[in-house]
């Protein structure tokens, strides 16, 4: 019997620009796989990835639209690297930004006429509160009864999907809609500013920034914080300092619930301006892509959404110039994915050919 | 059979460490050779390239005169050098007789044939059909042996045997081992236990550095002529005062402890009741595995349990976690010092500001105060004799010895009323053994006591004003120090009884 010995070992210095600018890399080599599968298709690929990544940013209103998908994504990715930071594995992002979306939207139909400055507040208020209590969930059965919070949440997305859709089509669907599945466009009070005529990016943005501006300051400047990577690193550390494990779990699942349940309002008073069965093209699932590609780190994560934000919107081009289904984004989203991970191991470790060798023993 | 191996200026060199310099020795069968020194001397990188896992950058090896090249740990088993490594290489859940023909080419009759004659040769006692997990450390070691015996070895390297055994198994150990050697087994002993080196080997040969710098026949050898070459300083010998207690006020009372495990792999407590004067030290000796690490735990209050009392200054602690503890004037310094008591990819200071009071304003309103982390941390590292000054090392960069004074430092510098440590010199060198000791035997002079659950019985021995032994979740009764000998100790650790 002959076999192929390969040796897998950690390597222990890795250095820290390295360690950010993998994820530099892993878009270089989606670059050069997604021309390899537009040319398969039979197209030319470098204007094809122009079609994709080049002609949806190069006009303001590309631009803007660019920041209209990378609002949420960031927001989200933020959220989650609460969770990610502290081994907790938050995965239904979408659920809880479909339930702020909800809570948010049910809030702005309960204001529906009502003018006045407090009516937006409090409806990004009930939705961000929307967003914790779904998040919490999974965090109070994981501490209390040791489920496994990755099925927890992604369960409850589908739960959160066909809540919002028995109420899209059934309770508060719009009385003068034709039985369409939407409710009522809120009114203008509801509705998030635009920042320029013309444009559709809004003031969901400034949320968006503060958001990351305060967890930087959360993440390195404060107990919690270094409560927080401690317990990423170690749990035994994490046990032995005395840190109260389960208070941080659920603690986490707050701020990331938050942060998705924001983003379910920030979309339905901004772009969208009222509930239907399709809020989020799967934000909540793409911001894991955004927050691993942006290292956890904040300012990495603005980066990485406005890259994932790109494919969102070079898929729409690609489909109108090139005939290719939307989907193509989520193909991009993840190679994107894919090569972040494989670069990230080898990163980690080292490959060791160790040659042919015969397996006498 | 005769058998000769030569190791002719072997050299290793890892980046910014010799391991190994131009290292030349000689063995012949019918002697044992010990190959003493401290933690990085260089002994497991030779050891490693005797057992081709770690290939040389220099030098040769002769076997018989014959140049063999041991690129894999293939090539020693075709050798006929055999290894037993100080952590073994078995499966827990499968059978003895199981473990034993995953590496053997032979037909599974033949197979237990041989190891049955094996057995009653060497008087064996262990049963080929039972899981290995049923097995004491003793017998898995056995199991070990005899794996290398089935392919009738000329070298047989031994890497720190006894770490795990009691006193009764390691006494078993070396009459086997005299007996390989007088059937013409060359037997290479790796340890840095001196006692072992006088008590069992013929010839003994010390590095220090990646050199040897001694090779000297053991009857020309004493314990102290022997620790000097080790070290290469004279060691100043550690006397504890000796101390009456009778007067001291009672620090912490434990009772009724019990610990209940749904994990098979942990180990339950069973009615643990003891008490700890002001400035005693209480030694809890035993063998690995026999319920220390949950002990420690519980004292340290990672595991809360049921109905247990902990009166600790006259107040009951035995519901407040590590933290509160903590306020409480107790400190903790756990046997896993890499991936617990430190995160290695945290900076020094991070790694301090895991022992958070409220006193020490580490964290301020909820934010991290760094400078004042520093500070405090320049303290340790100076106050403790850590080998470096750069709080934003990351502690990974630590040798074992510096991260343990870390540690150690880190704990004590609040001048806590009790300490709580595991194994608090496991894997070090003589020179940091002797300044965590000191540090210990310091604290109990300053009226602080400490707790010290250790499997060396010789540490034990010397920081102890009191010792218990642990077996199976149960606890000895408790004795003077200056009443108990290391003979004494390895029959409580084995299970027995004493008067």
């Amino acid at each position: 019997m002959e076999g192929l010995l390969i040796k897998v070992e950690k390597r222990n210095d890795v250095s820290t620009s390295i360690y950010f600018l993998t994820p530099v890399l892993a878009i270089f080599l989606t670059l050069i796989g997604g021309a390899i599968i537009f040319y398969v298709l039979g197209f030319n690929p470098i204007e094809a990835l122009k079609f994709f990544f080049v002609t949806p940013i190069s006009d303001l209103y590309g631009l803007s639209e660019l920041l209209v998908k990378a609002t949420p994504l960031c927001l989200i990715a933020i959220g989650l690297s609460f969770c990610f930071k502290s081994n907790n594995w938050n995965i239904g992002a979408e659920g809880q930004l479909i339930f702020g979306g909800i809570v948010g939207g049910g809030v702005a139909l309960l204001f529906y006429g009502h003018d006045g400055f407090y009516v937006l507040p409090i409806i990004i208020l009930s939705g961000a509160i929307g967003g914790m209590i779904f998040a919490m969930i999974p965090a109070i059965l994981k501490t209390y009864f040791n489920t496994n919070e990755i099925l927890v949440s992604l369960m409850l997305v589908y739960v959160a999907k066909l809540l919002l859709d028995y109420l899209v089509v059934g309770p508060w669907s719009n009385p003068e809609g034709f039985n369409f599945p939407e409710t009522r466009q809120f009114s203008e009070s509801a509705r998030m500013p635009i920042l320029f005529d013309g444009l559709r990016i809004h003031a969901g943005i400034f949320i968006t920034l503060a958001t990351v501006f305060l967890s930087w300051l959360i993440l390195y400047k404060t107990y919690l914080g270094f409560q927080i990577k401690v317990s990423g690193l170690s749990l035994k550390t994490a046990k032995y300092a005395g840190y109260k494990g389960k208070t941080m779990i659920i603690i986490v699942f707050i701020i990331s619930g938050a942060c998705a349940g924001l983003a379910g309002v920030g979309e339905i008073t901004g772009p969208i301006g009222q509930l239907h069965r399709n809020i989020s093209p799967d934000y909540g699932f793409t911001a894991i892509i955004v927050a691993f590609l942006g290292r956890l780190n904040p300012v990495g994560i603005i980066f990485a959404s406005l890259v994932v934000a790109l494919t969102y919107l070079g898929a729409e081009t690609a489909q109108i110039f090139l005939q290719v289904p939307k989907y193509t984004g989520q193909v991009f989203q993840g190679m994107i994915l894919f090569f972040l991970l494989g670069s990230d191991y080898l990163l980690f470790f080292k490959i060791k050919f160790l040659g042919l060798r015969k397996n006498e023993l | 059979m005769n058998t000769k191996l030569v190791i002719s200026k072997i050299s290793k060199i890892y980046p910014g460490c010799i391991a190994n310099d131009k290292v030349s020795l000689e063995f012949g069968s019918g002697k044992i050779y010990a190959l003493l020194g401290e933690n990085g001397a260089g002994k497991s990188t030779l050891v490693k390239i005797l057992s081709g896992v770690v290939k040389p950058d220099e030098g040769e090896v002769f076997l018989n005169n014959e140049n063999i090249k041991l690129n894999s740990p293939l090539d020693a088993k075709k050798n006929n050098i055999g290894m037993v490594f100080q952590h073994f290489n078995l499966f827990e859940t499968l059978s003895v007789f199981e473990n034993l023909s995953i590496d053997s080419s032979k037909k599974n009759e033949e197979l237990r044939l041989l190891v049955n004659d094996i057995l009653k040769k060497y008087n064996f006692k262990i049963d080929l059909d039972i899981p290995v997990l049923n097995l004491s450390a003793g017998q898995k070691q056995k199991v070990e042996i005899i794996r290398c015996l089935i392919r009738n070895p000329k070298v047989l390297i031994m890497d720190e045997p006894t770490s795990v055994l009691t006193e009764q198994e390691t006494e078993d150990l070396f009459v086997s081992l005299k007996k390989f050697s007088k059937e013409g087994i060359l037997i290479i002993y790796i340890t840095h236990k001196l006692k072992e080196v006088l008590s069992l080997c013929d010839e003994v040969a010390v590095m220090r550095k990646g050199k040897v710098v001694s090779v000297s026949n053991t009857k020309e050898e004493k314990i102290e002529s022997l620790a000097n070459k080790m070290v290469g300083e004279n060691l100043g010998t550690i006397k504890k005062k000796i101390n009456n207690f009778k007067n001291s006020v009672e620090i912490l009372k434990i009772s009724n402890l019990n610990f209940r495990s749904d994990d098979p792999y942990e180990t339950n407590l069973i009615n643990l009741n003891f008490s700890l004067k002001k400035g005693e030290c209480l030694g809890i000796a035993g063998i690995s595995g026999n319920g220390q690490s949950e002990l420690f735990q519980i004292l340290s209050g990672e595991i809360i349990t049921e109905n247990t009392s902990i009166m600790f200054r006259q107040k009951e602690i035995s519901k407040l976690n590590p933290r509160e503890r903590r306020e409480y004037l107790m400190a903790f310094s756990p046997e896993d010092r890499i991936s617990q008591a430190a995160v290695p990819e945290l900076k020094i200071y991070e790694n301090v500001a895991l022992n958070n009071f409220k006193s020490s304003n580490f964290f301020e309103k909820g934010l991290v105060n760094e400078k004042k982390i520093k500070e405090h941390s320049k303290k340790i590292l100076s106050n403790f004799s850590v080998n470096t000054d750069n709080v934003e090392l990351k502690s990974q960069f630590l040798s074992g010895g510096n991260l343990q004074k870390l540690i150690i430092g880190r704990e004590l510098i609040t001048s806590p009323e009790l300490l709580v440590c595991f194994n608090p010199t496991w894997g070090l060198d003589v020179g940091a053994i002797n300044y965590i000791h000191e540090t210990l035997i310091n604290i109990n002079e300053q009226g602080k006591s400490s707790i010290v659950i250790s499997t060396d019985n010789d540490e034990l021995l010397r920081l102890s004003d009191r010792i218990c032994v642990i077996y199976k979740g149960k606890l000895s009764k408790i004795m003077d120090a200056s009443t108990v000998t290391p003979e004494k100790l390895g029959v409580l650790m084995g299970g027995g009884s004493i008067d």
